[in-house]
């Protein structure tokens, strides 16, 4: 009787062996390959900037937005970092966007650390006609987005109703998409559409950037601010020079 | 862009061993001339011409169809109320399979009927398809023709299924360049399904996000222009309350899919998106299925949702 309980618990230990030795490899070949893929990025990273990537064409990246989940917009110089690496890339128009405007009340202080860069504002020709000797920035918060466009449809009633009182009838068909583009211009929206728009941030959404200006961007999501990396910009950048877009045909 | 350039299959078609009939309409021929087109096993196409043709139309078998089970990985508490799809790459698929582009919208309309069925079957209560944008009016006349009549043909087929699965209609997008007939269909259909609750299906026809947002602007300059509201009043509330997508009770998506690797909204939902999680996924359109939907659902309930600080 001891004998056989004995064989039995044997048996049974044997068999919990013979399972949790797979299992122990199948752990090991899971772990190795997750260790082998992070060290992989890391030096891509590190050498992307070299050989590959060298002749960059980032010409085609004419006018890049950069949207910021707003607690990690405060980490201002991180935001000055990105701005600079772009800077070197060869991006010289770019628009940084947070919801609540951290960017845009803290512009002074990026303005002071990038020795390079111009307030749009200042900037009175089309931004994305040449590419400029120094940096162009636009700062944009949730108030340059869907009430700019209400603002935008006020302006444009408010012209009309002067025709109108003046005794022209009130023309419903004025408001058409250049129109509305004219409009958002004078209420302050005044950059172009994004060729490319980089999310940083936990969220995988664009926040509420200016909805108008978002036809054909191409939207990534980079991960969070903090884990930012000049390798994985240029790989971002190379991806989309390569990028072909039809517009509907 | 996925634009419902389907196929439909012509009667009297031969047994064939591939999986999708082997006679389509052929979308670039005159319409008198009705010509199909015969696929070989190797994917080579050869025209043939077809006299007297009678339409088929492939109907939404839902009947007879057990509902799928919820998945085990997915919180059903935790699901999206509204999804929106950009079904992108009908004609990639086909392309790499050797097959006519018909073929690929042929499939691309099989996995939205999935897509519609998983979505009616897991409690998701709105589905928003791009069907046709207005970015593709620079397409020719003749395509443009067969579509309309595709459109019509295609809502015909499926109004009975719908009614039968309690599935919703609604069209969004500028009816005014469709044809007359397609029109009144569409004001059919959804008069016919306006009862139904179990899903609403919004097919955005001739759309664009900038479009919406025009149209919006213009009904409030109306109501303005009536003495129903007064300038001073308009906000972005005010514009939110006229956009098309206030057809439904949830007007705002909570997960948008693109298809075939292209990371951009072309000019669909734009003001709405603007909290949506973008999910961007590789696969074309036609090859995107049920584990796919799922990887989607899943991805949606794990990130963590937060709206410019504030916890959702």
């Amino acid at each position: 009787m001891i004998l056989c309980f004995w064989f039995s618990f044997r048996l049974v230990q044997v068999g919990n062996l013979g399972l949790q030795l797979p299992w122990y490899f199948l752990q090991i070949i899971v772990s190795a390959w997750y260790f082998i893929s992070v060290v992989g990025n890391l030096f891509e990273s590190y050498f992307i900037s070299l050989k590959k990537y060298k002749s960059l064409h980032s010409g085609k990246v004419r006018y890049l937005a950069i949207v910021i989940e707003s607690e990690e917009a405060y980490q201002i110089s991180k935001v000055v970092k990105l701005s600079q690496w772009l800077d070197s890339i060869g991006v010289k128009n770019v628009c940084l966007y947070d919801m609540n405007g951290v960017l845009k009340k803290s512009k002074e202080t990026m303005f002071q650390k990038l020795k390079n860069a111009k307030s749009i504002e200042e900037v009175s020709e089309v931004v994305t006609l040449h590419a400029p000797d120094h940096m162009t920035l636009e700062f944009l918060s949730y108030l340059d987005g869907k009430e700019a466009v209400a603002k935008a449809a006020n302006l444009i009633f408010v012209e009309n109703s002067k025709r109108h009182n003046l005794g022209g009838e009130l023309d419903l068909q004025i408001l058409l998409e250049p129109q509305m583009n004219k409009a958002l211009q004078i209420v302050g929206s005044k950059g172009p559409e994004p060729d490319l728009l980089l999310v940083y941030g936990p969220v995988r959404s664009h926040l509420g950037f200016p909805a108008w200006r978002l036809r054909y961007t191409e939207i990534i999501h980079m991960g969070s601010l903090n884990f930012m990396r000049y390798g994985s910009l240029m790989k971002v950048i190379n991806n989309f020079t390569k990028v072909h877009q039809n517009y509907g045909t | 862009m996925f634009s419902l350039r389907l196929p439909i299959p012509l009667v009297k078609t031969p047994p064939s061993s591939s999986s999708y009939s082997p006679y389509y309409l052929c979308p670039f021929h005159d319409p008198c001339q009705t010509r199909g087109l015969i696929v070989s096993k190797r994917g080579s196409a050869t025209a043939k011409c077809h006299a007297d043709v009678t339409l088929r139309h492939d109907r939404v078998s839902f009947a007879g169809e057990s509902p799928d089970p919820f998945p085990a990985e997915l919180a059903a508490e935790m699901m999206p109320k509204h999804v929106a799809v950009i079904m992108d790459g009908n004609g990639r698929w086909a392309k790499v399979k050797g097959l006519p582009p018909s073929a690929g919208h042929q499939a691309g309309v099989q996995s939205l009927r999935r897509m519609v069925r998983l979505c009616s079957s897991w409690g998701i209560k709105v589905l928003t398809v791009f069907a046709f944008s207005t970015d593709n009016w620079v397409r020719p006349k003749l395509e443009f023709d067969f579509l309309m009549r595709l459109f019509e043909t295609t809502i015909n087929s499926e109004v009975q299924a719908f009614k039968r699965e309690g599935i919703q209609i609604s069209v969004i997008g500028d009816s005014s360049k469709l044809p007359e007939s397609l029109k009144r269909m569409i004001v059919s259909v959804e008069e016919d399904t306006k009862h139904n609750s179990r899903l609403q299906l919004i097919v955005a026809l001739s759309y664009s996000g900038k479009y919406d947002v025009v149209q919006a602007c213009k009904s409030v300059a109306k109501k303005v222009k009536d003495d129903h509201l007064h300038l001073d009043d308009i906000n972005e509330n005010i514009i939110e309350q006229e956009l098309e997508t206030n057809c439904t009770e949830f007007p705002y998506p909570d997960l948008l899919i693109r298809t075939s690797g292209e990371l951009r909204v072309s000019n669909f939902l734009l003001w709405q998106l603007a909290y949506t999680e973008l999910y961007f996924n590789q696969k074309l359109w036609p090859d995107f299925g049920k584990d796919e939907f799922v990887d989607a659902l899943s991805s949606f309930q794990q990130r963590k949702r937060r709206y410019g600080g504030r916890h959702a």
